[in-house]
């Protein structure tokens, strides 16, 4: 018996120009061992091979039309767990409805600071916290090198495109 | 974009670019090619192409490779290709430089050193515009993306254009040679190559890292896109100037000045002063009220870009284009485009650097500044003496005066080796105070190589 599979589509986080990678590493740590992850975007996420692939998971890709992708990570050398399956939780959204993260402790405003100091204070912010405490900031554009660090880091984010063009990141200590 | 922001050949691609910027201007002071001989001698493409291809096209290609994933928040697809594509581009060259100089009869091979460096250069940009357009493509791009994109397919036309003359001149081409390449082909590949590919590209950059780093409000602006649509018009009539020429006379209608080329010069020049209008707003509401140097010097080269329109229009309504393209073409290459360049590596290389360096530690442990990794005030005393020199050089090619250009070029390269000395001190972090320069956990960078995995 196979385990259902835990779907995330990110379309909508990627046409919002959001960063959808949070949301997928949220969805990855809430599979059943053994589960399945489906992946719904707008791209081929090529990058995501390689991060979820040192995780063991192994990428199916296809296109499903209107430029849409739809890729399943397979856990290779893992059984499924039948006793599992019933519990697996579906997720259809933006960001996991399995998880809720408390409210920001901290609320950053580095719009109007010169680069790379929205980042430096941000970081500060995260180092300060403890862990599981969140931190929000505004920053003056989608912050590519903050994201690489958070990642290399362990934290995870949320982030989107305000309506008068500036990113609000929300992050998670880990 | 995981462990990818920073492009790890930009540095490499950078390095190569100035060895052979400073090595132009060291032929340029020594009287070698124009304006000792004539524009179109071997030695003078010598010196052009280093200018053009080894200098402003590794910069441009360098930038480009960490520029793009930025400005559009996607990773670099098909970063492997990255080196691959510098070895074809520097191999390229090198044949190209050795063909002219066999062109010029300083030796002599049984190689078919044109015809080599015309296969490996398009090889170079194609690898380059295969890996930046791939990461664009299908991206929701913002304006400056969108000037890229078009820079993009103008150095594949250059190049391309390039292979012909190439290939013409080893004699692969016979069927060509009816075709008079000098008069048809050769001004769409100088325009396109200079005004699509370095000066478009340029532009685009330059839309997003000024109100970056200046906090200038950057949402879109209509005077950026009617520049973008009559920039994109320009160039294609610029191509096609040739063909609808062509076709113009079948029909009867031969004229003087073929239409095309007067509107895609018009065209050209509204989407320069739209592009003015543009920077003067990005200078006018920047929130930072001190300028940092790169802001400062790059004014030199905005006032070097409106300068080479003026003698353009100058020249054209004179009737001695063709007598001063020299004069026009240094004034873009090196007032512009190298001033541009010059002024944002100023910037790019410390801020790279400090995050190569300090990305680690930051908020864990206190870092400098990046500003701390260099010394303004004796950086912008390099910048006024290139732009000076700059100016001199472009008046005495004006008035014929090879003796004086010499003296003139003395200066810029004095000054270019003055800016690199300090590029090499940032990356080598001498200027941070030795308390605060490596804190536990950070990495000193290489000079120029990518750190090891």
């Amino acid at each position: 018996m196979t385990l259902p599979y835990y779907d995330v589509d990110v379309r909508p986080i990627l046409r919002e120009g959001g960063e959808p990678f949070s949301a997928i590493m949220a969805a990855v740590e809430a599979l059943a061992p053994g589960q399945s992850l489906r992946l719904l975007a707008t791209f081929k996420p090529i990058p995501l091979f390689h991060v979820l692939g040192s995780r063991g998971f192994e990428p199916a890709a296809r296109e499903i039309g209107n430029g849409d992708w739809e890729v399943i990570f397979t856990p290779v050398g893992q059984q499924p767990d039948p006793v599992e399956a019933e519990q697996a939780p579906a997720v259809d959204g933006t960001i996991p409805t399995s998880e809720t993260w408390p409210a920001p402790v901290v609320e950053l405003d580095n719009r109007n600071l010169e680069p790379p100091e929205p980042m430096v204070r941000t970081l500060e912010g995260v180092e300060a916290l403890s862990p599981g405490q969140t931190l929000a900031a505004l920053l003056p554009r989608e912050p590519i090198f903050l994201f690489e660090e958070l990642q290399s880091r362990g934290h995870l984010w949320r982030g989107a495109f305000e309506p008068d063009g500036h990113y609000r990141v929300l992050i998670r200590r880990g | 974009m995981i462990g990818t922001a920073l492009s790890r050949w930009t540095m490499s691609y950078f390095t190569v670019a100035l060895a052979f910027l400073v090595g132009a201007q060291m032929l340029m002071v020594a009287g070698y090619g124009f304006p000792a001989v004539a524009v179109e001698a071997p030695e003078t493409l010598v010196l052009v192409h280093m200018v053009t291809i080894g200098w402003l096209s590794m910069l441009m290609c360098g930038a480009l490779f960490q520029f793009v994933p930025v400005l559009i928040a996607q990773p670099l697809r098909g970063e492997r290709l990255v080196l691959p594509a510098l070895i074809c581009l520097l191999t390229g060259l090198a044949s190209l430089l050795a063909g002219f100089l066999q062109l010029a009869g300083v030796f002599d091979t049984g190689i078919p050193l044109l015809a080599l460096a015309g296969t490996l250069l398009p090889a170079g940009f194609l690898l380059v515009a295969g890996v930046l357009g791939g990461t664009l493509w299908r991206a929701n791009l913002q304006l400056p993306a969108r000037f890229v994109a078009v820079g993009l397919g103008c150095v594949l036309v250059t190049a391309i254009l390039g292979a012909l003359f190439a290939l013409l001149l080893s004699g692969f081409l016979p069927a060509l040679a009816v075709i008079d390449f000098r008069t048809q082909a050769l001004p769409v590949h100088i325009a396109v190559g200079l005004g699509g590919w370095l000066s478009f590209t340029a532009i685009g950059v330059s839309y997003r890292l000024l109100p970056m780093f200046m906090l200038s409000p950057d949402r879109e602006r209509a005077s950026s896109r009617v520049s973008w649509w009559s920039g994109v018009v320009a160039l294609l009539l610029t191509v096609l100037a040739s063909p609808i020429a062509a076709f113009l006379e079948k029909m009867g209608l031969a004229a003087a000045v073929s239409p095309a080329t007067r509107l895609a010069v018009a065209l050209g020049m509204a989407a320069l002063v739209l592009y003015g209008l543009d920077l003067a707003f990005f200078y006018r509401h920047r929130k930072r009220r001190t300028m940092e140097l790169n802001s400062r010097a790059a004014q030199g080269a905005f006032l070097a870009l409106a300068l080479s329109a003026i003698l353009l229009l100058a020249l054209l309504a004179t009737g001695t284009l063709e007598r001063h393209i020299g004069a026009l073409l240094y004034l873009v290459a090196f007032g512009w485009l190298t001033g541009l360049g010059l002024s944002q590596l100023y910037k790019i290389v410390p801020f790279l650097t400090w995050l190569e360096c300090y990305g680690p530690v930051m908020g864990r442990k206190p870092t400098p500044r990046v500003q701390d990794l260099v010394m303004e005030r004796r950086g912008w005393i390099w910048f006024a003496l290139y732009f000076l020199g700059v100016l001199a050089g472009t008046a005495t090619l004006l008035v014929d005066q090879p003796g004086l250009f010499r003296a003139a070029a003395a200066a810029t390269l004095l000054a270019t080796l003055a800016i690199v000395a300090e590029l090499v001190v940032a990356r080598r972090l001498a200027n941070v105070p030795d308390d605060k320069r490596l804190p536990e956990g950070a990495s000193r960078p290489r000079l120029f190589l990518p750190a090891p995995h």
